[in-house]
C-alpha cells in the first residue's frame, strides 16, 4: 500500500514538473516574440508539439546508443526530481528527498547530459559531437562557481542536505539569498550556463550547429528529450528556490516564486549575443568564481 | 604455507620461460597456474596476523600479511589474474612472450611480497623485483627505450636511493628493521629525523603513485607497456605507492609536531596532480596516453584522501584506490583489445567500432561511467566520500580544486568513448571484429565490479574498515557507511539502493516505451545519412570529427598547463649535460695537460701552504 502510494506520488510529481516545464517553455517563446516584437505561438504550443511528435512514426535509427540516449536524459531529469523537495512540507511530493544530497544531485545531474552526449556521438553528425564538446566544455565553466556556492551554503549550515539546508532557513526565518549573498550572486551567474540561452546557447547554436546533439533525433526520441528538457527545468528552479528563497509553502508560491528566477536567463538572454565557447568558459571563472571566492570566505569568517 | 606461496611464484616465473621454448600452449597453461594456484593457496591458507620469520645474513626478516595488505590483496590478485587470462589472447603472436609472461608472474608476486613484508628489508627487496620487472615490461616493445624507459629508471632509481636512505637512517637509529618497532619507536627519534625519514619514504612512494612532481615518468611508461600489463601496472602496482603512503601518513605523521603542514603540503601535490593529469588527458590523442594521464589525475584523489587523513577520508581514498583498479584496469583492456583488433589506439585515425566491438563497448561505458563518479555505478561512492570529508574537515579550497578536476574528466571520459566507438563509421574499420571471448570477459567482470561496488560498497568498505582498524582508527561502520548506505560527518545521508532502483525503473520504462512499436520496424542507417544542413553528404565526404577535439577548452586552459615540471627537469638535465661535459674537457688524454694539472697542482701547493698546513 506504501509503495502504491509512494509510486502515485512520484508520478503526479512528475507530471507536475512535465507541466509546469512545458507552460514556461511556451511563455518564454511568447515572451521572445513579444520583445522581438512578433506575435508569437500560443503559450500552449509546447504541448501541441510534444503530442505531436508523439504521434509520429519513427522510420529510422542510427544504432542502440542513439536509441537508448533519450532513456538517459530522462533518468537524469526524473531521478533527480525524486530527490530535491517541491514543497516545504513535502506531503504528496516527498518521493526520495530525505535519500540523497547536494553532491549526489550535482552528479546525477550529469548523467544525463552523457547519456545525451553518447546518443548524439553514434548518429555521425559532426554538429552534434561538436555541440557535445561545447557543452561539455561549458559545463565544465559553470560547474565551479556553482559548487563554490553549494560550498558555501553547506560550510554555514553544517549539512549537505537540501532538506537541511531548508530547514536551517526555517529555524532563521530568512531566505538564503540574504544569510548568504554572495553565494546567490555566484549561483545566479552560473544559473545562466545552467540554463543555455543566450549568450551561452553554445551548444544548441541553431545558426551555426543546426541545434546540435538533437538533431537526427525526432518523433519519441524527440519528444522525451523535449519533456526531459522541461523537467530538468523545473528541477533546476525548484532547487534554486529551494536553496535560496525559502522553498514553498504551496504550489502556487513554487509556481510564482520559480517563474520570477526564470525570467533572469530567459530576460538575460534575449538582450544578448552568442559567445563562442572559450569566452563563456572565461565569463564563468571571472566574476562568478570571484564570487564563490568571497561566498566561501564569508562562511568561514562571518 | 607462505614460504610455498612464494617458492610457486618464483618456480612458476621460471618454468614459464623454461616451457614456452617446449610449446606456447604449454607455456600459457604453466602461466596461469602459476598466477592461479598460488593465488588459491593464499586465499584458502593463509590468515591474517599469521607470520614466519627467518634470518638472512644477520637481519631477521619477517612475512605475514596484516588487514591493510590483505585489502590490497584483492587489487593485486583479483586484478593480476583477469589481466593474466585476458593477456593470453592479447599477446598472441609477439616476440619473446615467455620473458612476457615470466616478469608478469614475477610482478604480481613482488607486489604481494610487499604486502606480506614486516620488516624493511625484504620489503626493499620485493620493491626493487617490482621495480625491475615493470622497468622490463615498459621497454619490452623496444620503442623510444631511451626517452621513456630511462625516464621510468630514474625516477625509479631516485625513489629507491631516497627509501634505502630511509632505511638505513632508520637502522643506525633504531637497530631494528621490523616496520613495527620503527612505528613504536619513532616518537622517541630527534625532530630532524623525524621530519627527513617521512619524507625519504615519500619519495619512494610518491614515485610510484605518480605524485607531483615525481609524475613524469608516467605517461610515456604506461603507454609503452603492452596493454595486457598496463592494466595492472596503472591499477595495482601503483597502488603499491599508496599502500606505503597509506602507512607513512597515518603511523608516522601523526607523531611528528607540526606534522600537520606535511599532510597539507601532500595533499595539495595530490589536487595539483589530480587537475595537471586532467588537463593533460584531454588534450592527449592516442587513448594510452589519455588513460595514463587519467591514472595520475585518479590518484591524486587517492593521494589527497590519504594525505587529509580524517576517517571518512581514509575511507574514500582507499575505497576511490579498489575502484581505481577496477576501472582503469577494465580501460586499459578496452584500450588493448582495441589496437589488438585495429592496430592503431589513436582516436584521429579509428572511429565508429560501436556496432562491430559491442561488448568491449559496454566495458568501457561502464567504466567510463565508474571513472566519471556518476552514479549508481563505484566511482561515485569514491568520490562522495572525498568530497564530503574535504567539507567536513576544512579543505574548502581544495575540495573546490578537486571539483574542478572531475568535471574536467568528462571531458576526457568522452573523448575515449567518441574517439573509439562512436562517430562516423568508416570504410577502413569495416573488417574489424569483436576481439576474443578471453578478453572480452574479464573487462566485463572488472566493470560489472564497479556495478556491484555502486550499490553494496559495504563489500569493500569492510576490509577497507578493518584495515583502518587495525592501523588505530575507530570502527567506521554505521557511523559513515553500511552495507548499503553511507553517511557524512554531519550526518546527511545517501541511500544506495533507493538511487539505484530509480535509476532502473526509469530507465526501463523509457527504453520500453521508446522501443515499443519502434524499434523493431525502425530501419537502421549509416552515419552518412544524416541531416547534414539540409544537405544530403555523399559517400566519399569526410565528416569524422576527431582532430582538435577539445580545441576551445583547452585553448582556455593554456595558461594552466604552460607551467611543466617536465620542461624543468630537461633543463635540469641539460644543464647537467653541460657540466659533465665540461668535466670530461679536464680529461683531455694529452700526457702534457695532465703534467701541467700535476705542475699547477704543486704550484697551488706551495702558494697556499702555509694556510693549508698550518706551515
Amino acid at each position: 500500500m506504501e509503495l502504491t502510494l509512494n509510486i502515485l506520488g512520484a508520478i503526479a510529481t512528475i507530471v507536475l514538473a512535465f507541466i509546469v516545464g512545458m507552460s514556461y517553455g511556451g511563455i518564454v517563446r511568447k515572451i521572445t516574440a513579444r520583445i522581438h516584437n512578433r506575435m508569437g505561438p500560443p503559450w500552449y504550443q509546447n504541448f501541441i508539439d510534444a503530442f505531436k511528435l508523439i504521434g509520429k512514426t519513427t522510420a529510422i535509427n542510427h544504432g542502440i546508443m542513439q536509441h537508448f540516449g533519450p532513456a538517459f536524459v530522462m533518468v537524469s531529469s526524473i531521478v533527480s526530481l525524486m530527490f530535491i523537495p517541491i514543497l516545504n512540507n513535502g506531503g504528496w511530493f516527498t518521493n526520495l528527498n530525505f535519500d540523497g544530497d547536494l553532491i549526489f544531485l550535482i552528479y546525477i545531474m550529469v548523467f544525463g547530459p552523457l547519456g545525451m552526449a553518447l546518443g548524439a556521438g553514434q548518429t555521425g553528425n559532426p554538429n552534434s559531437a561538436i555541440g557535445v564538446t561545447r557543452g561539455l566544455s561549458q559545463m565544465v565553466g559553470f560547474e565551479i562557481p556553482w559548487v563554490m556556492a553549494l560550498v558555501a551554503l553547506m560550510i554555514q549550515f553544517d549539512t549537505t542536505s537540501v532538506t537541511g539546508l531548508m530547514e536551517a532557513q526555517h529555524e532563521t526565518g530568512r531566505w538564503m539569498m540574504f544569510t548568504s549573498p554572495f553565494a546567490f550572486i555566484a549561483a545566479v551567474l552560473a544559473m545562466l550556463g545552467m540554463f543555455r540561452y543566450s549568450p551561452f546557447d553554445i551548444v544548441g547554436a541553431p545558426t551555426e550547429l543546426a541545434s546540435g546533439p538533437v538533431s537526427e533525433n525526432g518523433g519519441k526520441y524527440l519528444f522525451t528529450m523535449m519533456s526531459s528538457g522541461s523537467i530538468f527545468a523545473f528541477v533546476k528552479l525548484t532547487l534554486y528556490v529551494d536553496l535560496f528563497m525559502g522553498g514553498a509553502d504551496n504550489l502556487i508560491i513554487l509556481v510564482l516564486k520559480t517563474f520570477a528566477l526564470y525570467m533572469v536567463p530567459v530576460l538575460y538572454g534575449i538582450v544578448s549575443p552568442r559567445y563562442r565557447t572559450e569566452q563563456s568558459i572565461k565569463f564563468f571563472w571571472g566574476w562568478p568564481t570571484f564570487f564563490g571566492f568571497i561566498a566561501i570566505l564569508y562562511a568561514v569568517f562571518v | 604455507m607462505i614460504y610455498l606461496i612464494f617458492v610457486i611464484f618464483l618456480g612458476g616465473a621460471a618454468l614459464t620461460w623454461l616451457s614456452g621454448k617446449i610449446h606456447p600452449i604449454l607455456r600459457d597453461v604453466v602461466f596461469l597456474a602459476s598466477l592461479i594456484v598460488p593465488s588459491v593457496l593464499f586465499y584458502m591458507n593463509v590468515e591474517v596476523g599469521q607470520t614466519v620469520s627467518f634470518s638472512l645474513i644477520g637481519y631477521k626478516l619477517s612475512w605475514g600479511i596484516n588487514y591493510l595488505g590483505y585489502l590490497f590483496s584483492y587489487i593485486v590478485v583479483g586484478l593480476g589474474v583477469l589481466a593474466g587470462f585476458y593477456a593470453i589472447p592479447a599477446m598472441k603472436g609477439k616476440k619473446n612472450l615467455g620473458f612476457f609472461y615470466s616478469n608478469f608472474v614475477l610482478s604480481i608476486m613482488s607486489m604481494l611480497g610487499i604486502l606480506f613484508s614486516r620488516d624493511l628489508i625484504s620489503f626493499f627487496i620485493f620493491w626493487e623485483i617490482m621495480t625491475w620487472s615493470s622497468y622490463l615490461m615498459v621497454v619490452f616493445q623496444g620503442k623510444d627505450v631511451q626517452k621513456v624507459g630511462i625516464k621510468y629508471f630514474v625516477f625509479s632509481a631516485i625513489g629507491a636511493y631516497a627509501m634505502l636512505m630511509a632505511i638505513v637512517i632508520i637502522y643506525s637509529l633504531n637497530q631494528s628493521m621490523m616496520i613495527s618497532d620503527l612505528v613504536s619507536s619513532f616518537a622517541s627519534f630527534d625532530p630532524t629525523m623525524q621530519w627527513l625519514i617521512p619524507i625519504l619514504l615519500l619519495v619512494g612512494f610518491g614515485v610510484k603513485s605518480a605524485m607531483m612532481p615525481l609524475h613524469v615518468w608516467a605517461s610515456g611508461s604506461y603507454s609503452h607497456a603492452p596493454m595486457a600489463y598496463t592494466s595492472i601496472f596503472s591499477g595495482a602496482l601503483s597502488k603499491m605507492g599508496i599502500y606505503g603512503m597509506v602507512i607513512v601518513m597515518v603511523s608516522l605523521v601523526p607523531i611528528i609536531p607540526e606534522g600537520f603542514w606535511l599532510r597539507e603540503t601532500i595533499a595539495w601535490l595530490g589536487a595539483i596532480t589530480a587537475v595537471g593529469g586532467t588537463l593533460w588527458a584531454v588534450a592527449q590523442d592516442d587513448a594510452k596516453k589519455l588513460l595514463a594521464y587519467s591514472s595520475v589525475a585518479q590518484l591524486g584523489y587517492i593521494i589527497v584522501g590519504v594525505a587529509v587523513g580524517t576517517p571518512l577520508a581514509m575511507l574514500a581514498a582507499l575505497f576511490m584506490a579498489v575502484m581505481h583498479g577496477l576501472f582503469k584496469g577494465a580501460l586499459f583492456m578496452v584500450t588493448g583489445a582495441v589496437e589488438r583488433q585495429t592496430g592503431t589506439s589513436n582516436f584521429t585515425e579509428v572511429t565508429g567500432l560501436i556496432r562491430k566491438m559491442p561488448w568491449t563497448f559496454l566495458a568501457a561505458l561502464m567504466s567510463i561511467i565508474a571513472l566519471a563518479g556518476i552514479p549508481p555505478l563505484g566511482g561515485f561512492v569514491g568520490k562522495w566520500m572525498l568530497y564530503e570529508s574535504l567539507i567536513g574537515s576544512s579543505h574548502y579550497i581544495l575540495v573546490i580544486v578537486i571539483f574542478f578536476s572531475s568535471t574536467a574528466a568528462f571531458l576526457y571520459c568522452y573523448k575515449f568513448l567518441f574517439g573509439f566507438f562512436l562517430g562516423q563509421e568508416e570504410k577502413e574499420w569495416a573488417h574489424v571484429k569483436e576481439a576474443p571471448a578471453m578478453m572480452v570477459v574479464p573487462m566485463l567482470l572488472l566493470a560489472f565490479g564497479t556495478f556491484v561496488l555502486g550499490a553494496f560498497p559495504g563489500l569493500i568498505l569492510d576490509p577497507i574498515n578493518a584495515g583502518m582498524q587495525e592501523m588505530g582508527f575507530a570502527s567506521t561502520q554505521g557511523k559513515y557507511w553500511e552495507m548499503s548506505m553511507l553517511f557524512n560527518e554531519w550526518g546527511d545521508q545517501i541511500m544506495l539502493q533507493p538511487i539505484l532502483y530509480a535509476i532502473i525503473a526509469v530507465f526501463a520504462f523509457f527504453a520500453i516505451f521508446l522501443t515499443i512499436k519502434g524499434f523493431k520496424k525502425t530501419r537502421y542507417v549509416t552515419t552518412k545519412d544524416i541531416s547534414s544542413s539540409g544537405e544530403v553528404p555523399l559517400e566519399h565526404e569526410n565528416l569524422t570529427f576527431s582532430v582538435n577535439f577539445f580545441q576551445p577548452f583547452l585553448r582556455t586552459v593554456e595558461p594552466l598547463m604552460k607551467r611543466q615540471i617536465d620542461k624543468y627537469y630537461n633543463e635540469f638535465g641539460r644543464g647537467m649535460e653541460a657540466l659533465f661535459d665540461f668535466t670530461r674537457r679536464v680529461y683531455t688524454g694529452n700526457g702534457q695537460t695532465y703534467a701541467l694539472y700535476a705542475v699547477i697542482f704543486i704550484v697551488i701547493l706551495l702558494m697556499f701552504k702555509n694556510t693549508l698546513f698550518g706551515l
